[in-house]
């Protein structure tokens, strides 16, 4: 079944800079999505758009079968029927963490869509159970690193137990622990059964989620949704899109310039085989690039 | 070292000692198991005592009493009674200072400063042949120094003893709404990380600027800074309200309630409300 559904879906700033451009594309529910397109495509337009924070100039917004508008979101019981089935978790977690402490925040949103203080508590235990951000409790948003203010801002969506999960570039500037950590989450939230979407252009990332995959153009445009497989074998799409590029780098003493991805193909991506070896190495990857 | 270069030492500067704050007010003494309601109500009743006190003697056991809480906070004394100290120096004794002298207070001069050749009159005002600081104009002093000292000493007792957000939630206690309080924690935040753009900015600026730069270009730089900050400021605003929208605010917030009043704070509060009776009694029997 479509659990969000985009027809047409066109959006640009103050009328004149062009962000997304006649944009349709269907999410199933309980499937993993990967939206990925060079910096300024559109991925983070297109993720508040599915959550309904800013609404499309054009084309028609579903979620389970029924029409987002903001008109319709004015009334209360859909606002609350939307907003505790669809979380969204920001780039920058500096935004979403607007409360004075950790505990505070993953508690806001159960609390402002009236859940029992009791059930909430437990879901703000269980969240920082989950994430290991249990010593955080206490501390204040301001006060933590980039890794911390990433789990606590995937925390606070998670204590509304979302359907649908939104992640816009989760995985930017985080060390590579918090990094597979994140990695592991993401799947293992797959796995229960919620319904996952990511905006990056991390394609390293989009190899070890497999999600399906739709491409952003430049142009603002959905330029081909497919496979990881389909999407990061061809070379043109990549290159068109400008998420390969030309550039020098060193094998040992010599530096030559070639097409890049920062991506190796993993045996799976080509064969559809995984032989659960699954690892990231710069090294395995800096010596299969294709020449 | 040029006044930005100063201005931005002192930005991080509180940055650090809000993190001191935040760090002691972990500290297991009495005042950090208080309940941060009781704190809030403790503050404004003292505040409204000391303000009553007009004995010297009792406002000097005020002080000796604010200095007893502040070691039972297992606090650093020497760190919070230089700021005590320095605090009432300015605000308090240089102030009332002139009101020692028997040009301002009249009375019996107890120490004398200098002797003029004949008294001068001038509208409403005099100047006495003999200048000096009498006896209730150094009472006068004493006492609202001593004001200035246990207000500080109080209010620093709570800041240190209490984290900013609990302080700014305890004003539930006094009916503040929820909406205004989360205004303040909003604004408090965002000062932060703001404050930070602001250094990174700056450091940024001048690791670009090489050699004697004239004063015209660095304000020209600078009033493009305050504007890209106030844009920042702008657009982050935008984004946060999207944030606190995805997460189901619709207009009203519900901030999260405290716990129960413990035994304990029970207790604090009979114990602190009496010391503030006893104060009063006192005050009334002398």
């Amino acid at each position: 079944m479509k659990i969000i559904q985009l027809e047409h879906v066109s959006y640009s700033f103050y009328d004149i800079v062009p962000a997304l451009s006649d944009v349709s594309l269907s999410i199933e529910e309980g499937g993993m999505v990967a939206v990925i397109g060079a910096n300024g495509s559109g991925k983070s337009t297109l993720l508040q758009i599915m959550s309904a924070l800013i609404h499309p100039q054009a084309g028609r917004v579903f979620f389970r079968g029924e029409e987002v508008t903001e008109k319709r979101l004015h009334d209360r019981e859909f606002q609350r029927f939307f907003r505790e089935r669809v979380g969204m978790v920001f780039q920058n977690s500096d935004v979403q963490l607007f409360c004075p402490t950790v505990f505070d925040e993953l508690i806001f949103g159960p609390m402002q869509l009236g859940i029992s203080e009791e059930q909430a508590l437990r879901r703000a235990a269980e969240t920082m159970e989950l994430l290991n951000i249990e010593y955080l409790k206490e501390r204040p948003t301001h006060m933590l690193s980039g890794g911390e203010k990433k789990r606590v801002a995937i925390g606070s969506s998670l204590t509304m137990n979302p359907e649908v999960l939104l992640l816009d570039e989760p995985a930017s500037g985080l060390d590579p622990k918090t990094e597979s950590f994140l990695t592991d989450l993401v799947i293992s939230l797959s796995e229960s059964g919620k319904t996952i979407v990511i905006a990056t252009h991390d394609l390293e990332l989009v190899d070890h989620l497999q999600p399906k995959v739709a491409v952003l153009s430049e142009e603002h445009r959905i330029e081909k949704i497919g496979t990881v497989g389909e999407i990061l074998r061809d070379r043109d799409l990549l290159v068109k899109v400008n998420l390969i590029h030309e550039h020098k780098h060193r094998h040992g003493k010599k530096a030559h310039t070639h097409q890049h991805s920062h991506y190796f193909f993993h045996d799976h991506a080509v064969s559809g085989e995984h032989d659960g070896t699954h690892k990231r190495s710069r090294d395995k990857r800096d010596k299969q690039h294709e020449h | 070292m040029t006044f930005v270069d100063k201005s931005i030492k002192k930005i991080a500067e509180i940055i650090k000692s809000s993190y001191v704050y935040w760090e002691t007010s972990e500290k297991n003494g009495l005042f950090q198991k208080l309940d941060p309601r009781l704190k809030v109500i403790f503050m404004i009743y003292f505040i409204v005592i000391i303000s009553l006190l007009r004995n010297v003697y009792i406002e000097l056991a005020m002080a000796v009493f604010i200095f007893a809480l502040i070691v039972l906070s297992r606090l650093n004394i020497f760190y919070m009674y230089k700021r005590i100290l320095t605090f009432t120096f300015f605000f308090g004794f240089l102030i009332a200072l002139p009101s020692a002298f028997n040009v301002i207070t009249r009375g019996e001069i107890v120490l004398p400063v200098a002797t003029l050749s004949r008294s001068y009159h001038f509208w409403i005002y005099s100047v006495p042949k003999e200048i000096g600081i009498t006896r209730e104009g150094a009472f006068g002093v004493a006492m609202l120094s001593l004001r200035v000292a246990d207000s500080i000493g109080l209010s620093l007792l709570i800041i240190h003893t209490t984290p900013f957000f609990e302080i700014i939630r305890g004003l539930k206690v006094i009916r503040v709404p929820d909406t205004f309080l989360m205004i303040i924690i909003l604004s408090y935040k965002y000062i932060f990380i703001l404050v930070r753009t602001v250094e990174d900015m700056y450091l940024a600026m001048k690791s670009r600027l090489v050699g004697a730069v004239d004063a015209g270009t660095i304000r020209e730089l600078i009033a493009g800074r305050i504007f890209f900050i106030f844009k920042k400021s702008q657009m982050r605003y935008e984004e946060t309200y999207r944030a606190m929208v995805g997460r189901g605010f619709s207009g009203d917030i519900a901030l999260y309630n405290f716990r129960a009043f413990t035994a304990a704070d029970a207790a604090a509060a009979l114990v602190l409300g009496a010391f503030g009776i006893l104060f009063l009694v006192v005050q009334m029997c002398i």
